[in-house]
C-alpha cells in the first residue's frame, strides 16, 4: 500500500474561514443539537485545521468510513427519524464532519460551504426572530467570503475578500429585496413535512378533564395579537372564540360532530348592532382552530370553513405565523330552532356518573321555576357560597364533578364551566363548553391587543327558546374581576401601586410591552408578508388586480431594470478608456503598409521605412503620417481627426 | 476545470468536438484576426455557468420550494440573496474581462521538442482592480494573476512542439471564474501568433568536420580560451559583442576585436556532406554541430541548398543560421 501522503498546507488560507463559516452557521443549532453531535463536530474539525497545520496525512478511508457508519447510526438512534429540522440539521452536522475530515483539494470546500448554506436555512425554518435576519445575512457574508477564499490568489488577502463578498451583497440587495416583495406568496403548502418548532406552546387542548391537571401554567408566551380597526369592544365582550366541546363522558369534555347533519351545514346567524373589524396575528398553535371574537362574521383566512357549533377550523394546522382579518358581531343569536334530538343531544350526560349534581341541578330547576331563573340560581350558588377562584386546585376523582361542586369548590375557568354545563344539562338545557382566550392587553406603544396564553379561557353556552345560544361564563360568578380586568389584573396585587411608584415589576412590564410592539410590527410586516400583505402593497403601487402573473410579470420587470443597473454600475466602474480613434486609424494604416512598427519607432521614421520598403506610393504615406500627428498630438482640431479618417478610407 | 463532475451525461465525444469545432470557426468569423494589441469589447466576452454554478442554481431552486412549502419569509430571504449573488456575480465575472487590454509580448525560439513560452502581456488600464485572470490555450492553461488599476503582467502559455518550422498559436482564449466560481467567462483571441522552431540537435552526432585553418588543419582549442590578437575593421554579422565600443568612441570608426584561436578557424558545416540520407536527420545534426561549436565560440559557416553563410560567431550569426535550418524547405509566408 502506497505511503499517504502528507497535506501541503496549501488550504490554510482557507479552512479557518470555512470551518468559521461552518461554526457559524451551526451555532444557533447547538441547543437543540445533542452535546455528542456538537463534539464531534468539533473534534472533526479541530482535527482536519491541525492536520493542515502540521502537513499531516489525512486519516485513512477505513477510519473515515468507520466514523461516518457510527454518527449515522447515532443520529439515526438519538432521533429515531430523519425527516424534520431538528434531524436534518444533525444529519447536516455529522455530514460536515466526515467532509472535514476528507477535505484534500481547494475545491472540495464547496461541499462543506454547501452545508453551512443549508444550515442557515434550517435556522430560519426552526426560528425567526427579530436577530434572524441580521444574523443571516452576517452568515452570508462570512459564507461568501469563504467562497472567495477558496480561489484567492496568492495576494488577495482575507480583507480583500471580505470587501468583495461585502460589496457584492450590496449589488445583491435590491435584487434579493424586488424578489422577496413581488415573488407570489401562495398561502397552502405543497406538502406537510412538520417542523418541529419550539414555538408551539399553545395554551388550548382540544379537550377538557377539569382535575386532571392541577396546575394551569400560566405562560406569558403571546396567542395572538389583535389589531382593532374598529372601537375596541369591552373587555366583558372579548371573548374569543376556538372551538366547542359537546361530548361529555362524566370526566372529559370533547368536540363531537352532532349526528345526522349534512357535512358543511351551518346554523343560522343572525347579527345586529355595530360589527367590530380587527386582524389577528396569530402563533403557530399546530392546531387547526381558528380563534375570533364572539361571534365571528367573516374572515380572510383560505381554507378555513365555519362548522356546527360557530367553530371556525382550518384544513391544515396552523404551522406557522399567519394574520387574517376578520369582522364579527358582539350582539347575535345563534340557532333559534332546534330539534328535539338536537336538544337531547346537547343535554346528554353519562349516567351513574355525578349522581349528587344531578339530584341538585332537578331540585334547583324545580324550585327556579323558570330556564333563567334555573340559571340565576347557579350563578348565585358560585358566588354566594365558598368558592374559590384558584390557579392550583386539587385534583379531582372520577366523578369530577361532584366532587368540586360539593368538596373541594376550589378551581379555574374550566372547572367552573364544566360544573355549569352538567347543572345544565342534568336539567335539561342544552349546554356546551367554548374553549379560547378571554380578554387581552392593550399595548399603548402599539395600539395593538397581546394575547397570551394565560389568557385561556373557558366558558358555557346554553340554549334558550327564542334566544338561541346564549353565552354563560359561570367563572365571572366566582372572580368578576378575572372577566373585567384579565388575567393580569386578577392576580396582580395592588400594593406595589400604593407607594405612589412604579415599581421595578411596572417597570420591566412596560419595557416588555415596547419590546413586544417591536416584535409586532416585524411580525406584521415581514415574517406575515403573505398574499393579503403582498396584494394591498401592490395595490398601493397601483397595481389593481394583483394576481400572481401580475406579480410575476412585475418581478420580471422590475428584476431586469435592477439588472440592468447593476450591470451598467459595474460597466461604469470596470471602464478603461479606449484606444484613441486616431490611433485606431493609424494601426488600419499600419496593416495596409504590410509592414510592422518596431516598439519605439515614431511614426516619420516608420513613414520613411514605409516609403521605401511599402506598395503604397510615397505621397500618400506622408499625408497620412501628418494628418496623424496633426489628430493626435496637434491643436485640438475637428477637422484633423475626419481627414486622416477619409485618407486611410481611401486606402486601397 | 472542475472536479464537482457535471451532474448530465456527457455528450459523445464526435459531436461534442464537432459542435465546439462549430462555435469556435463562428467565433472566429465573427471577431476577424486580431491585432497584436487588442482590448476585449463586452460583445467578445463568453460566459456560462460553471458545473458549480449549476449546482448552486438548483440549491437556489429547492430552496425556493422549501420557502414557499413553508410560506417562510426569512428563507425566502435567504433564497433571494444567494439568487440575487448568483445574477450579481454573473455580471461581475463577464465585466472581470471586459476592457483588458492583451499584447503579444514574444516568443522565444526553442528546439523542436521544447516547450515555447508565449507571452502575452495584460494589462488593466480601468479603475478597478481585476482578479484571478489566466490564459488557456487547449489542455493547457497560464499561472493566475490580479491585475491592480494600472497595473500589467505577462503571463506565459506553455506551448509543446513538435517539429521544426513555426509553432503557431492561432487562438488562445483568457478566462476567469472569479468571484465565486459559479460563471465562468472567457474570450477567444485570434491574433495568429508565430514561434520559430529549431530543428531538434542530434543526440548522438558524427564529428563535425575538421577546422580549417590558415596552417592548415588544425583542431579548434578546446578550451574555448581566446586571447585579445589585435583589431581589424567591423564586418557586418561580426558579434556586437566583438566590437571595440572604446576605439569607436575615439576613432568612430567600427572595429572588432580579434582573438587568437577564434580568427584564424573557419568550419564549415555543409548540408551536402552530412553523413546522413534523411532530410531531417541531416538538419538535426546540423543543428547539433551548430549549438555545440557556438558553445566554443569559435567561427563557422553554413551552406545549405541556396544559401551560404561565411563563418562567423555570436549570436546574430546563430540565430540566423538556425532559422535557416528550421524554415529550411519549408513555405516561408513569414513576414
Amino acid at each position: 500500500m502506497a505511503k499517504r501522503r502528507g497535506t501541503d498546507g496549501s488550504l490554510l488560507t482557507s479552512l479557518p474561514w470555512t470551518i468559521g463559516a461552518l461554526v457559524f452557521a451551526l451555532a444557533p443549532h447547538l441547543p437543540y443539537l445533542s452535546i455528542w453531535i456538537t463534539l464531534v463536530f468539533m473534534a472533526c474539525a479541530a482535527w482536519r485545521y491541525l492536520i493542515e497545520k502540521r502537513r499531516m496525512a489525512l486519516p485513512p478511508m477505513a477510519v473515515r468510513a468507520i466514523l461516518a457508519v457510527s454518527c449515522f447510526v447515532g443520529v439515526l438512534s438519538t432521533y429515531g427519524d430523519i425527516s424534520g429540522v431538528g434531524p436534518g440539521s444533525a444529519l447536516l452536522t455529522v455530514m460536515a464532519a466526515m467532509k472535514l475530515l476528507e477535505t484534500r483539494k481547494r475545491r472540495d470546500q464547496f461541499v462543506l460551504l454547501f452545508i453551512s448554506i443549508f444550515l442557515v436555512m434550517s435556522t430560519v425554518l426552526r426560528e425567526q426572530y427579530l436577530w434572524s435576519l441580521p444574523y443571516l445575512i452576517a452568515a452570508v457574508a462570512l459564507i461568501m467570503t469563504a467562497w472567495l477564499r477558496m480561489s484567492a490568489t496568492r495576494q488577495e488577502t482575507a480583507r480583500d475578500s471580505f470587501h468583495t463578498s461585502k460589496r457584492l451583497l450590496l449589488y445583491a440587495a435590491p435584487l434579493a429585496l424586488a424578489m422577496w416583495i413581488f415573488f407570489p406568496r401562495i398561502s397552502t403548502p405543497f406538502w406537510g413535512v412538520p417542523i418541529d418548532t419550539s414555538m408551539a406552546t399553545s395554551g388550548i387542548s382540544n379537550t377538557l378533564s377539569p382535575g386532571d391537571i392541577s396546575e394551569l401554567s400560566l405562560s406569558d408566551a403571546v396567542a395572538f395579537r389583535v389589531d382593532f380597526k374598529s372601537p375596541i369592544p369591552e373587555a366583558r365582550d372579548l371573548y374569543w372564540r376556538g372551538l366547542v366541546l359537546t361530548h361529555f363522558t362524566g370526566r372529559t369534555w370533547s368536540g363531537r360532530e352532532q349526528p345526522g347533519h349534512a357535512p358543511g351545514s351551518r346554523d343560522t346567524i343572525e347579527v345586529d348592532g355595530e360589527p367590530v373589524s380587527y386582524r389577528i396575528t396569530i402563533e403557530p398553535t399546530r392546531q387547526p382552530y381558528v380563534f375570533a371574537l364572539d361571534i365571528p362574521f367573516q374572515w380572510s383566512l383560505p381554507n378555513a370553513a365555519m362548522g356546527l357549533q360557530q367553530q371556525i377550523t382550518r384544513a391544515h394546522p396552523i404551522d406557522q405565523r399567519i394574520a387574517y382579518d376578520a369582522i364579527s358581531y358582539p350582539r347575535y343569536s345563534v340557532q333559534r330552532d332546534m330539534s328535539r334530538t338536537a336538544k337531547n343531544w346537547y343535554s346528554k350526560l353519562p349516567a351513574e356518573r355525578n349522581p349528587r349534581t344531578r339530584e341538585l341541578a332537578l331540585d334547583m330547576f324545580a324550585q327556579a321555576g323558570s330556564e333563567q331563573a334555573f340559571i340565576d340560581a347557579v350563578l348565585r350558588k358560585f358566588n354566594q357560597e365558598e368558592y374559590f377562584y384558584t390557579l392550583r386546585p386539587p385534583a379531582l376523582g372520577n366523578n369530577s364533578v361532584d366532587r368540586f361542586l360539593f368538596d373541594t369548590k376550589q378551581g379555574f375557568c374550566e372547572h367552573y364551566a364544566s360544573a355549569f354545563a352538567v347543572m345544565m344539562r342534568a336539567a335539561g338545557i342544552p349546554a356546551r363548553i367554548v374553549l379560547g382566550y378571554q380578554g387581552g392587553e392593550l399595548n399603548p406603544l402599539g395600539d395593538y391587543m397581546i394575547v397570551r396564553q394565560s389568557d385561556a379561557h373557558a366558558w358555557t353556552e346554553v340554549w334558550l327558546e327564542n334566544r338561541g345560544w346564549v353565552r354563560v361564563d359561570p367563572t365571572s360568578a366566582v372572580a368578576p374581576q378575572r372577566i373585567e380586568a384579565g388575567m393580569r389584573g386578577s392576580l396582580r396585587d395592588g400594593s406595589a401601586n400604593s407607594w405612589g411608584l412604579t415599581s421595578p415589576a411596572e417597570w420591566l412590564h412596560s419595557l416588555g410591552l415596547s419590546w413586544d410592539a417591536i416584535n409586532a410590527k416585524w411580525n406584521a410586516w415581514v415574517l406575515g408578508y403573505g398574499p393579503e400583505n403582498q396584494d394591498r402593497f401592490m395595490q398601493f403601487l397601483g397595481i389593481d388586480n394583483p394576481d400572481w402573473q401580475n406579480k410575476v410579470f412585475t418581478l420580471i420587470g422590475v428584476g431586469i431594470a435592477l439588472i440592468l443597473g447593476i450591470s451598467l454600475l459595474l460597466a461604469l466602474r470596470y471602464r478603461a478608456p479606449r484606444p484613441d480613434p486616431a490611433q485606431a486609424l493609424y494601426l488600419q494604416f499600419e496593416k495596409k503598409t504590410g509592414l510592422e512598427r518596431a516598439t519605439g519607432e515614431t511614426p516619420n521614421g516608420f513613414a520613411i521605412r514605409a516609403q521605401r520598403e511599402s506598395p503604397l506610393d510615397d505621397d500618400t504615406i506622408t499625408d497620412i503620417t501628418e494628418a496623424y500627428l496633426a489628430a493626435r498630438y496637434g491643436s485640438p482640431d475637428p477637422n484633423a481627426l475626419s481627414q486622416l479618417e477619409s485618407r486611410v478610407n481611401s486606402l486601397p | 476545470m472542475s472536479s464537482i463532475p457535471w451532474p448530465f451525461p456527457k455528450p459523445s465525444r464526435g459531436l461534442r468536438d464537432v459542435a465546439r469545432q462549430r462555435v469556435r470557426r463562428w467565433a472566429k468569423k465573427r471577431q476577424g484576426l486580431d491585432p497584436l494589441t487588442t482590448q476585449l469589447r463586452p460583445g467578445r466576452v463568453y460566459i456560462l455557468p460553471t458545473g458549480v454554478g449549476l449546482i448552486f442554481g438548483l440549491m437556489c431552486f429547492a430552496m425556493l420550494l422549501g420557502s414557499m412549502n413553508y410560506n417562510n419569509n426569512l428563507s425566502f430571504v435567504l433564497t433571494f440573496i444567494l439568487s440575487g449573488l448568483g445574477f450579481v456575480s454573473m455580471h461581475q465575472c463577464q465585466r472581470n474581462l471586459v476592457d483588458l487590454e492583451l499584447s503579444f509580448a514574444g516568443v522565444e525560439p526553442v528546439f523542436a521538442g521544447q516547450v515555447a513560452q508565449f507571452r502575452v502581456a495584460v494589462s488593466n488600464h480601468s479603475k478597478t482592480a481585476r482578479h484571478g485572470i489566466m490564459l488557456y490555450v487547449d489542455g493547457t492553461v497560464s499561472e493566475i494573476c490580479d491585475l491592480a488599476p494600472g497595473d500589467s503582467q505577462v503571463l506565459t502559455l506553455p506551448i509543446t512542439t513538435t517539429e521544426r518550422g513555426y509553432v503557431s498559436l492561432q487562438r488562445f482564449g483568457i478566462q476567469t471564474v472569479f468571484p465565486f466560481e459559479l460563471f465562468r467567462s472567457w474570450a477567444w483571441l485570434h491574433m495568429d501568433l508565430k514561434g520559430l522552431v529549431y530543428p531538434k540537435p542530434a543526440n548522438h552526432p558524427p564529428e563535425p568536420p575538421p577546422t580549417h585553418t590558415d596552417q592548415g588543419h588544425r583542431q579548434h582549442d578546446a578550451r574555448g580560451e581566446e586571447d585579445f590578437a589585435g583589431l581589424r575593421k567591423f564586418n557586418p554579422g561580426d558579434s556586437p559583442r566583438h566590437v571595440a565600443w572604446k576605439a569607436f568612441a575615439r576613432s568612430n570608426q567600427l572595429l572588432s576585436k580579434q582573438f587568437a584561436g577564434a580568427d584564424t578557424s573557419s568550419q564549415w558545416f555543409d548540408f551536402d556532406t552530412v553523413p546522413a540520407s534523411d532530410l531531417e536527420t541531416r538538419l538535426s545534426i546540423l543543428t547539433r554541430w551548430i549549438t555545440d561549436t557556438d558553445r566554443t565560440r569559435a567561427d563557422y559557416g553554413l551552406r545549405v541548398p541556396g544559401v551560404e553563410y561565411p563563418p562567423s560567431h555570436g549570436d546574430a550569426h546563430r540565430r540566423t543560421c538556425l532559422e535557416t535550418l528550421a524554415l529550411f524547405g519549408k513555405d516561408t509566408d513569414h513576414g
